[in-house]
């Protein structure tokens, strides 16, 4: 029998509370998050974006690692949804990308989502009291908008990336927080860096080199962020199964 | 935005620049002690957590503090090294246990806030940019936001430096590091496997043809990441 959006939820959350153990790896949580989003929250796309204290969002995990897509999230630091969510604090809901109000606000951005094949774009704030640390932004192929009861879930999944980014020590000082952003943006770049070392040493793409790298942390219980630091010295090499 | 948040600390940068040669460190301590709301801004290489190579500071009291933690091994700057996030100590009083060498003497010396930046970027690890205050207090979320544009500029210089780039005319340090995207940091990875140099090493050749090229450093990055440009190691001198 088919478990309920409840159950599923449930579960998500148990497998999640697993993951955040002593010594877990922030990108990989963040990753499995994105994961379950797009399953939970029936959407086709989803990415984690995190405020990098100058103003501008920076994406610190998606469901996929597609170009194209990730362009997309990308691209919001300039223009988009998940920029005005991050700047009101409030979800942006956008059931159809082509309409022409969403056109006209957003006209970049528009043009890219449409062309990547997206109609609903949404975004979800994810909050430190009454600051804004990042968004959860969720794409849709269909223009049928966002279910209020999928809203209440995005915005529990949200909380739980809140907690993993920031740890407990963390809340009770901004500044502190400051500087768990700034770790977590920092362990992204790293990782970007590693899947470039090994696509070159590999002959394989970036994003062949994302999952062998991801296989090879959970494989042998290597926090994915310190693997690729022992990548890119040379410490660890990881081989080609093909 | 971003953008324009880098564009004015530039521009507060170069205005604090007369008489210094141009892509020098001193104008941006300088502009940091003046608009961060502190009274002394220093920039420190590092190579790994214990070596420590004083660049450039905007005061003797910066200077000194620097000297201190390279002896003692202790204080903000020290410990960052290994994290990439910032160092935010608002008082130092309370935390003379956490640093016995080193904030005891700091605070005798006049520094009550101390605040290290580490300059990085991932893998890529240059340097720190360290601010002092001689009252105790938080920095506001707006100088926050300033001083790690300051220090992401700062991690520029450092690196256009090598790649002899920031003294040549029309030099811009913006668009470079501090807002790439993703395929930048791949790109770098991916030529310090083609040249078997360092992740450093490969950002300055890949922004030192940018800049010869002059095209975007996404663009650049984005013909080696498709794989429609390699680099060469530089050829053996022949004897």
């Amino acid at each position: 029998m088919a478990a309920t959006v409840d159950e599923r939820l449930a579960q998500a959350f148990v497998e999640l509370a697993d993951t955040l153990v002593a010594g877990y790896d922030l990108i990989e949580f963040l990753q499995t998050l994105a994961g379950r989003c797009v399953d939970l929250l029936e959407v086709d796309a989803a990415g984690l974006l995190l405020a990098d204290g100058r103003g501008a969002l920076r994406l610190v995990a998606a469901s996929t690692e597609q170009a194209r897509v990730v362009e997309l999230f990308q691209v919001q630091s300039d223009e988009g949804p998940c920029l005005d969510c991050y700047r009101s604090g409030r979800p942006v809901i956008v059931s159809d990308i082509r309409s022409a109000r969403a056109v006209a606000r957003w006209p970049q951005f528009a043009v890219a989502a449409r062309e990547a094949g997206y109609a609903g774009v949404h975004a979800i704030p994810m909050r430190l009291r009454d600051q804004v640390i990042g968004t959860l932004n969720l794409f849709k192929t269909a223009p049928d908008g966002l279910d209020p009861a999928v809203v209440v879930a995005a915005t529990a999944l949200v909380d739980v990336a809140t907690i993993g980014i920031l740890q407990e020590r963390s809340v009770r000082q901004q500044e502190v927080a400051a500087g768990q952003l700034q770790r977590a943006l920092n362990s992204r770049v790293m990782i970007e860096q590693a899947k470039g070392v090994l696509a070159e040493r590999l002959r394989v793409t970036p994003d062949e080199a994302f999952v062998m790298l991801r296989r090879y942390a959970r494989d042998h219980n290597h926090p994915l962020t310190e693997l690729s630091g022992d990548v890119i010295r040379g410490t660890v090499r990881i081989t080609s199964d093909k | 935005m971003a953008g324009e948040r880098a564009a004015r600390v530039w521009a507060w940068i170069a205005a604090a620049g007369e008489g210094d040669p141009q892509g020098s460190l001193a104008p941006l301590c300088r502009a940091a002690a003046a608009r961060l709301g502190v009274d002394g801004a220093s920039v420190t290489a590092t190579s790994g957590p214990a070596v420590r190579e004083p660049l450039s500071a905007s005061d003797e009291l910066s200077t000194w503090l620097e000297e201190l933690l390279l002896t003692t091994g202790e204080g903000p700057g020290a410990e960052d090294y290994m994290f990439g996030s910032p160092v935010l100590i608002a008082d130092l009083e309370p935390v003379t246990e956490r640093w016995p060498g080193f904030a005891p003497a700091a605070v005798a010396a006049g520094a009550r806030a101390l605040f290290a930046f580490p300059l990085q970027a991932g893998a890529i690890r240059v340097g720190v940019l360290s601010l002092y205050r001689a009252q105790p207090g938080p920095l506001t979320s707006q100088q926050l936001g300033d001083a790690l544009a300051f220090a992401d500029i700062a991690l520029q210089l450092l690196l256009d430096s090598s790649a002899g780039i920031s003294a040549l005319a029309g030099y811009h340090p913006l668009n470079g590091l501090s807002d790439s995207r993703a395929e930048v940091y791949q790109a770098v990875g991916m030529i310090s496997v083609q040249l078997g140099v360092t992740l450093e090493e490969a950002f300055v050749r890949l922004r030192a043809h940018a800049f010869a090229a002059s095209a975007p450093l996404h663009d650049v990055a984005n013909d080696v990441v498709k794989r429609l440009l390699r680099f060469a190691p530089d050829p053996e001198p022949s004897t």
